[in-house]
């Protein structure tokens, strides 16, 4: 891995995942649930956990680089739009620093709707274990 | 070395990106502070210390000059050696 390698996929939140992360989470904030609650708040319907995007987040370090040797030190992100059901998100991910002396690489990340809006990004630094 | 004003410039810098990466407002390290002198200096945290203060200072440690540091002072000189 090198300083500007990039990184794609395309994620989508589908009714498994959905249901999965209720059940084992338990946040059924009526957001998330309750399709006249979120449209009275103003958005076109239920809205899926941002938190799930983590989910995707741990696929991606942990499955998709070139080493299974890895561990996530810190991650942040920041939601832009809301995110629905089904809905295709690119993802796009670019090693920003390679820090040799403590074995990290650093990421910034984003995720698109199909029309490029960007609807979270963020950072993670990972480890690369020895 | 130890007393000379760049030193403490650096020392000073350093100690405010512990205060920020470990969370500790009362932080206070001065050139002899060790790891063990610090609670929440743990191996992740030191981590994300080298990484904040490569980062900051625009240099680049080797993993053989980070085990050779015994001290914030002494990393502080190498940051001097590697701005220069």
């Amino acid at each position: 891995m090198t300083k500007g390698d990039i990184f794609e996929n395309e994620f989508k939140i589908n009714k498994n995942i959905y249901d999965g992360f209720i059940k084992l989470f338990n946040d059924k904030n009526p957001l998330h649930t309750d399709e006249v609650f979120a449209q009275n708040k103003g958005f076109k319907s239920i809205v899926m956990h941002g938190n799930i995007l983590g989910g995707f987040l741990s696929y991606f370090i942990g499955e998709c680089l070139p080493t299974k040797n890895v561990i996530i030190h810190s991650q942040e992100i920041k939601y832009t739009k809301p995110v629905y059901i089904n809905e295709l998100l690119s993802f796009k991910a670019e090693i920003i620093g390679i820090y040799k002396s403590v074995n990290a690489v650093e990421f910034k990340f984003c995720f698109e709707d199909n029309e490029s809006n960007t609807i979270a990004k963020g950072k993670i630094q990972i480890g690369i274990i020895q | 070395m130890k007393n000379n004003e760049k030193i403490l410039e650096i020392i000073k810098k350093v100690n405010d990106i512990f205060k920020d990466v470990l969370e500790n407002d009362e932080l206070s390290v001065i050139y002899e502070t060790t790891a063990s002198d610090v609670d929440e200096w743990d191996s992740l945290s030191h981590i994300l210390l080298v990484v904040a203060i490569e980062k900051y200072f625009q240099i680049e440690f080797t993993a053989k000059e980070m085990q050779n540091f015994k001290n914030v002072g002494e990393m502080c000189e190498g940051i001097i050696l590697k701005t220069k």
